[in-house]
């Protein structure tokens, strides 16, 4: 992490702690309720409450990479895996036991966390690059495992959900239906994340990331901090995971482990959005999936793979122009605007 | 000019565009999409068998549309099945799309098929493979070609009917090895083949799933060498069906005859292996343009139709599939007299054209599910360079014969 | 025996394969410590260029490499600079722009190619070549010998001569080569330019060998990687049998357990030599990079 960043989670840090916990959640919730606009103006319309259904999804999901990838500073590459497990988990307990999937999103959960806790208590002696391929490993070996065990997941066939729509069946018609159950889960998210941020574990989280051995030697216990971290992220992109399978009710390996689509882009989306901040993974969702899909829709069936270069073209742009991501750039544009009317 | 000629021009011209757009009178155009992977891997056939729409869409348009209206094809490009949900929403409420054609991966059409549904839009697939598209019993759904239960079965009886008598053996005496790519395309016609041929007392020696993305293919081919089988059997795309025939040629394994199943037809495989490698191999594949006009009426008129308009030869025969798949449609929405969705599959269900109505070869039935039951693939060989129709015997052209098998 | 035989020559041949797409990569991730998310693009770039190079210039491929090389040296140099370079401080920010970088190469050349698969013409991947009575595949025998004698040549490049000093100094620690007058900034396009030439030389060793799609890439990368990370940063010789060894596991894997699961078991096999060994096989680490800690 640069000097910049580092100061940046001080300073926020420091100040989010003086707040009381309800002017906190409130001050949150009143961001929140800003990013719930578009979905107020769009409702009605099909096609933008889809993109705003995915889009906080994948806000969310984010948020919940960004415990461990933006605060904890590990950046995994592998939470297709946990994202994989609950979507599988939901939609196993929902067809075979019929099961509702507004309770079966936790039991996904806990077998998401567990089998994270697994798999990063060797991974963490990792650091940096290192971890992150390691991860990257994981999710490939978890594809080739899916694709192979046909009882479990339905092989290279997937799971089909059919539709009977319904509100314990986590089934419905309309779009926005979905939009506002993916809004309530981000929201519970980010305002999960803006708590942990000013506890005593986001604290060590943000110790673990700027040095791991000075916080070490400052008492922290590094692996239990990474795991607790990594128990949360997991356990939150696993009850995404099952939102998901009975959303698109079509899950097959290529669906939920293709990294670009799904293990990247909640790095992606943190990072362009601004990483290690509590609104950046949304800022960077309702950025992203709708001028994705926009592309696609536009450009999509011209030239071949049009839309994408364009797309290649707006993240390497992003990369190098919204360094610190939008949010980053942002509060750093205010601080110097306050820094100037100081002086 | 004076001004009077100018604007006695203008007025002409003008009459001349109203006199063209009431020639196809004050009807909105029929919108059609064609939810297709236009890029990633699979682009080159969404744009493929998209061609194929375009051109049926052309002739129809050419006799006036369709009740009276202009035909106008949409493209959506999906990859995946969330995709898939995005396009069908965009176009079915923004761009004004009555009915969906579709699509070249199984798993998108399964979901932007259901998303049509909340649309109550026809979803007519002309393309994609897999089996429970159709037992899924939706409303909307139609599959106008073959599926992956047909390529099994075509299969499997061009080894009884065609490659065990060339090789002087019985299907029951005939050892088999079913190779397939891992995915959802792949394995689930390998099943179903050796079902069938257990069912007609063969014998499959093995049977070797790989990925198609694999950069290294020895392991499946060592394998198979080891099964020593009669008859070799592969279904997968067209970088593993190339790598996989390259370590055969480099291993040394020389079944008696080869066989691929859906792709390995195009000239992409011949540029990879060359035509003296390739002779003989047989692909059970889509129809192709090179069919008796008995067989396939208008495949010639076809293959002149995209030389023209494409400036090249077809590059994957799914596009004549497509293109019958379309034709199929039109006569629908005709019978029908709207795209309703009820009304178009009612009149779906009444379709009834013998095989050989279709440049493809096909007929047009339904069954229950709304799957087409006449529609076939066929298998055809590699023949000093050239793809050519060997079976069904009637879609063979009267002077092709079976060459190099028993491979030498 | 015969078969077991067969395997291993395959195994090895396949890992010269990998090799030869890791060696690149090594100096790269060594020097520059990114995960370059584009390498395996930059090696499809110089398969068509190849392609290019043989099919409308007529050249041999074997030959095209001495053109293709150098290109992608200078387009190597063009990617850090504008690229990479500006985002020196942001890791993270650079992986992210190497993956904007993947998916702008791939899908330019979907867009230039339609998708259509090509392959080299003319018969150098159909000839055969007699060793230990075996018949081995011509073009992967020219790409293990060449990837060994670039091992070879890197090791002394690396050990000999002030380039390659430095570059060795700044995998090691890149704050004290800079205080004893590394110019690092220098080292790093240097060190760019050579991971893609390296990477141009595989593109035009293996476009004999495959189909040529805009998405070979990344049927690459991963294995790339992994191999880089087994071997141990920085490490010629370990990147060269990192490779070696998961051609080998990949290819005895596949014989003996299945086709279906070597992919998997070799990456829980890299995933576990990593937890007992993060340093990989003979890796010289920069100290701040990789955690030897015990599990408290």
């Amino acid at each position: 992490m640069t000097t910049s960043t580092l100061a940046l989670a001080g300073t926020t840090a420091a100040r989010s702690q003086s707040m009381s916990l309800a002017t906190l959640v409130g001050r949150y919730a009143g961001l929140l309720l800003l990013a719930c606009v578009p979905l107020g103006l769009t409702w009605n319309d099909p096609y933008w409450a889809n993109i705003l259904a995915y889009a906080y999804l994948f806000a969310a999901l984010a948020c919940a990479w960004n415990i461990i990838g933006g605060f904890g500073g590990q950046f995994s590459l592998g939470h297709g895996v946990f994202f994989a497990i609950g979507a599988y988990s939901v939609a196993r307990l929902y067809l075979d036991l019929g099961m509702t999937p507004w309770l079966a999103v936790f039991p996904a959960a806990a077998l998401a966390t567990l089998v994270a806790l697994l798999i990063s208590w060797p991974t963490f002696r990792l650091r940096g690059p290192f971890f992150a391929i390691a991860t990257m490993a994981i999710n490939e070996a978890c594809f080739a495992l899916a694709n192979y065990t046909d009882h479990l997941t339905g092989g290279p066939r997937g799971i089909l959900i059919p539709f009977r729509a319904g509100f314990w069946n986590m089934i419905f018609v309309e779009r926005w239906k979905y939009a506002l159950l993916t809004f309530g889960f981000m929201s519970i998210v980010v305002l999960i994340t803006a708590v942990l941020r000013r506890s005593r574990l986001g604290h060590y989280l943000l110790a673990v990331r700027e040095d791991e051995d000075s916080a070490r030697s400052a008492g922290v216990d590094v692996l239990r901090v990474k795991l607790l971290g990594m128990a949360l992220s997991a356990a939150l992109t696993g009850i995404g995971g099952g939102i998901f399978a009975m959303y698109v009710r079509v899950l097959d390996p290529p669906t939920l482990f293709a990294l670009p689509d799904i293990g990247v882009k909640f790095a992606l989306i943190s990072l362009i959005g601004g990483i290690g901040t509590i609104m950046g993974p949304v800022v960077g969702a309702l950025l992203i999936v709708p001028v994705e899909n926009f592309l696609r829709g536009t450009l999509g069936g011209a030239i071949p793979g049009g839309h994408l270069i364009v797309l290649g073209i707006i993240l390497v742009c992003a990369a190098l122009f919204l360094k610190r991501g939008i949010v980053g750039e942002f509060t750093g544009a205010v601080r110097r605007i306050r820094n100037r009317k100081r002086s | 000019m004076t001004r009077n000629g100018i604007s006695r021009l203008a007025i002409a011209a003008f009459a001349v565009a109203a006199s063209a757009s009431l020639a196809w009178g004050q009807a909105e155009p029929l919108r059609i999409g064609a939810i297709n992977p236009y890029s990633g891997p699979l682009a080159l056939y969404g744009d493929e068998v998209s061609r194929g729409y375009q051109l049926a869409i052309d002739e129809a348009n050419a006799k006036g549309g369709v009740l009276g209206r202009k035909i106008e094809l949409l493209r959506g490009d999906a990859s995946s099945p969330p995709q898939g949900i995005a396009t069908v929403e965009k176009m079915a409420s923004q761009d004004k799309v009555e009915v969906f054609v579709g699509t070249y991966i199984s798993a998108v059409s399964n979901a932007a098929s259901d998303s049509a549904l909340r649309y109550s839009k026809v979803y007519w697939d002309t393309n994609a493979l897999a089996g429970d598209l159709t037992e899924r019993g939706l409303p909307n759904f139609v599959r106008s070609g073959p599926y992956a239960d047909s390529f099994a079965e075509v299969s499997v009886a061009a080894a009884k009917d065609v490659l065990a008598p060339a090789l002087n053996k019985d299907i029951k005496t005939l050892t088999i090895w079913i190779e397939h790519e891992d995915s959802i395309f792949g394995t689930s016609i390998a099943e179903l083949q050796k079902k069938l041929i257990e069912k007609l007392g063969g014998k499959v020696v093995g049977m070797g799933a790989h990925n198609f993305r694999a950069i290294d293919l020895t392991d499946s081919i060592l394998r198979a060498k080891a099964a020593a089988p009669d008859l070799w059997m592969e279904t997968g795309y067209v970088p593993d069906g190339s790598l996989l025939l390259r370590t055969m040629r480099d291993q040394g394994f020389k079944p008696p005859a080869v066989m691929m199943v859906a792709t390995g037809d195009t000239f992409e495989t011949l540029d990879a292996l060359g035509k003296e490698y390739l002779e003989g191999i047989a692909v059970v594949g889509y129809p192709r343009p090179d069919q008796t006009e008995a067989y396939g009426p208008g495949a010639a008129a076809y293959l002149a139709a995209y030389k023209e308009k494409y400036n090249r030869d077809p590059i994957a025969p799914q596009s004549m599939t497509a293109y019958a798949g379309m034709q199929m449609l039109l006569e629908a929405i005709k019978a029908a007299g709207s795209t309703n969705m009820d009304e178009l599959r009612a009149a779906a269900a009444k379709m009834d054209k013998p095989l050989k109505s279709y440049a493809t070869g096909f007929g047009v039935k339904f069954d229950p599910k709304f799957q087409n039951t006449r529609a076939f693939p066929t298998l055809v060989q590699w023949q000093s360079g050239k793809v050519v129709t060997v079976y069904p015997k009637d879609a063979a052209q009267p002077d092709v014969k079976l060459v190099n098998v028993p491979r030498k | 025996m015969e078969t077991f035989l067969n395997i291993l020559i395959s195994g090895i041949l396949l890992g010269g394969i990998y090799s030869l797409v890791s060696i690149g990569l090594n100096l790269i991730f060594g020097v520059v410590r990114i995960i370059n998310f584009a390498q395996g693009e930059f090696v499809m770039l110089a398969m068509y260029a190849t392609y290019f190079c043989t099919t409308y210039l007529g050249i041999n491929p074997y030959l095209a490499l001495f053109v293709v090389a150098p290109l992608m040296f200078v387009f190597g140099l063009a990617v850090q600079r504008t690229v990479l370079q500006p985002l020196q401080n942001e890791p993270m920010m650079q992986i992210f722009a190497t993956f904007g970088l993947l998916i702008l190469f791939e899908n330019s050349m979907l867009a230039l190619t339609r998708g259509e698969a090509r392959s080299l013409s003319g018969s150098y991947s159909s000839v055969l070549i007699d060793v230990f009575g075996l018949k081995v595949s011509g073009v992967r025998l020219v790409v293990f010998i060449v990837v060994s004698g670039i091992a070879l040549a890197l090791m002394l490049f690396l050990q000999r001569t002030m380039p390659g000093k430095a570059i060795r100094a700044v995998i090691q620690d890149r704050q004290a080569a800079r205080l004893m007058g590394v110019n690092v900034e220098r080292t790093y396009l240097l060190t760019f330019g050579l991971g893609s030439a390296l990477a141009g030389v595989a593109g035009a060793l293996l476009a004999p060998i495959y189909t040529l799609s805009p998405y070979i890439g990344g049927n690459f990368i991963l294995a790339a990687f992994a191999v880089v990370v087994l071997g141990g940063l920085g490490s010629v010789p370990g990147a060269y049998l990192g490779g070696l060894i998961v051609g080998l596991i990949e290819s005895f894997s596949g014989y003996y357990v299945d086709p279906a699961l070597k992919q998997a078991i070799w990456f829980i096999v890299f995933v576990a030599a990593l937890i007992i060994r993060p340093s990989g096989l003979m890796g010289q680490v920069g100290a701040e990079e990789v955690g030897l800690r015990e599990q408290t």
